[in-house]
């Protein structure tokens, strides 16, 4: 028999400093390198799924929301043209457009965050405490998009809640001309400072053969040369002409990299989005009727799906969400957490693929 | 009152150390929690540290609207932090359950059945002044005095 010698068992969590919600990570070490991890998992599992069953639609959408706070537009967002393409709704241009607004500032600001929690793993406060107060402003902008600053509840079904105001759109093209400057600095500040260099550079690595047989999803995957995005296969990016970032390094260094030129390139999509608004009405009515759907959005993590079935009163009679945090959970604790090469790596390694773990777990 | 408490009243007033636990939310209320370490708001400028070590705390934060798997680890956490403490229940969900709170959901709440609450901020999420001003406002009100009153 096969027998090996572990020095220490170390568990990380599921209260620990540097994770924003619980999850427990199990390291088996030998020195300072990890020989296996175990990521547990069911401290948030609270059955929304299970009691989505049998509710009308006009329920469920806030329930959907409520899977995952930091990206809740885009759960709003998949679930609503979900509902559409089962009804055959048609959607207004100018709503179309407002939601890729709406839905990019969520981008912008959950990976802000992102790039925020992994600054404050690897103990650098200032850089992360510059990311967090960019992410304010960008709240700032949701807040007067959509009237709230987390769930918002924007889109609903044939269109949006409520147009913006010209006082709102001047309000956001300068706080995006502020927010390209700063990021820009920041994204400077992370390329070449060779400290953070030292902690990201070749630590965590994640080559394309190993991402692609675990299905690794979003920034993870396209930070390892994999260009996939459902953005697009959506009709309203295809018009805007949308192409993903790729970097081919794979490493920590390459996931926040590429975080910050998504960043950089969803402003570039609001611009254009709100410089060529159509006018027009923002709601055009509609009824959900029976159907079933397998519907898939891009979420600030990933592939995002969402299988819908629902019958003629349009209650969601059964529901499946796949969200996008299990995959790259799952592609860390298998080829980046185990045989890391040193235990100080394994939070900010973890950190670094963004789990959501309220999302993975619903 | 010995000068000793006194001391101490006003150095716990201005020393607050924070943890926070989810115990089951969508994670939206995390989010505003740390909202609140943005220069903005800047909890640090209140003598309010975020550490999320439980045994070097003052207040817990508990927010989501608490899972089977926290049964007995919320009581744990609890028991780890030193006294004087106190726990802040943040948004719907340690209160109601919010909108989780439905027949053949997993939750069980409030969480007040499982571990003493002495404030608790509703909202979903509430915004990070809301948060900011209830620790500000409970932290001395549980502190002073606290060894007279023992």
């Amino acid at each position: 028999m096969n027998r090996r010698t572990v020095d220490v068992s170390i568990p990380l969590g599921p209260v620990h400093p540097c994770f924003k919600e619980p999850a427990r990570i199990k390291c088996e070490t030998r020195g300072e390198y990890v020989l296996s991890a175990e990521v547990e998992l069911g401290y948030m599992k609270k059955g929304i799924e299970r009691i989505m069953k049998g509710r009308p639609w006009q329920e469920v959408m806030f329930l959907a929301e409520r899977v995952c706070g930091i990206c809740s537009v885009i759960h709003n967002m998949v679930f609503i043209e979900a509902m559409e393409s089962i009804s055959a709704i048609e959607v207004p241009d100018r709503a179309a457009m407002l939601r890729v607004v709406a839905n990019e500032l969520d981008r912008m600001q959950s990976h802000l965050l992102a790039n925020f929690s992994y600054c404050y793993t690897i103990e650098h406060e200032t850089l992360a405490m510059y990311l967090l107060d960019q992410r304010e402003t960008v709240m700032d902008m949701l807040e007067r998009l959509t009237g709230a600053r987390v769930t918002c509840a924007y889109i609903v079904p044939g269109g949006v809640r409520a147009d913006i105001l010209p006082d709102d759109m001047n309000f956001i093209t300068s706080g995006l001309r502020e927010l390209e400057k700063n990021i820009s600095r920041y994204m400077r500040m992370f390329e070449t400072a060779p400290l953070i260099g030292l902690r990201s550079r070749s630590i965590g690595n994640l080559t394309l053969e190993a991402a692609s047989r675990a299905h690794a999803v979003g920034p993870t995957a396209r930070a390892s040369g994999i260009n996939e995005d459902r953005r697009l296969f959506h009709p309203t990016y295809k018009r805007l002409c949308f192409q993903p970032v790729t970097r081919k390094e794979g490493d920590n260094y390459a996931r926040i990299m590429v975080r910050f030129q998504e960043v950089m390139q969803s402003i570039g999509i609001i611009r254009q989005c709100l410089s060529g608004l159509p006018h027009g009405k923002v709601r055009g009515g509609g009824t959900c009727s029976a159907g079933a759907v397998r519907y898939s959005g891009e979420a600030p993590r990933g592939e995002l799906t969402y299988e819908i079935t629902t019958d003629d009163a349009g209650r969601v009679v059964e529901i499946a969400i796949q969200t996008p945090s299990i995959m790259n959970i799952e592609v860390c604790t298998h080829d980046l957490l185990t045989g890391a090469e040193s235990i100080a790596d394994v939070t900010s390694i973890f950190v670094s693929c963004d789990p959501c773990i309220a999302c993975t777990e619903r | 009152m010995t000068l000793l408490q006194k001391i101490k009243n006003i150095v716990r007033s201005r020393s607050i150390h924070v943890c926070y636990v989810d115990v089951g939310s969508c994670n939206g209320c995390d989010i505003e929690v740390l909202a609140c370490l943005s220069p903005r708001y800047d909890i640090e400028q209140y003598g309010i540290v975020v550490h999320n070590n439980p045994r070097e705390a003052d207040i817990l934060l508990i927010i989501g609207a608490f899972t089977p798997g926290w049964e007995d680890k919320l009581r744990m956490v609890w028991d780890r932090i030193p006294a004087p403490k106190a726990a802040v229940a943040i948004g719907n969900c340690p209160v109601s359950g919010c909108c989780f709170n439905r027949p053949g959901s997993l939750v069980d709440p409030p969480v007040s059945k499982h571990i003493p609450v002495a404030a608790s901020v509703p909202g979903c999420p509430p915004r990070p002044t809301e948060i900011l001003s209830a620790i500000l406002s409970i932290a001395p009100t549980v502190f002073r005095d606290y060894e007279v009153n023992q």
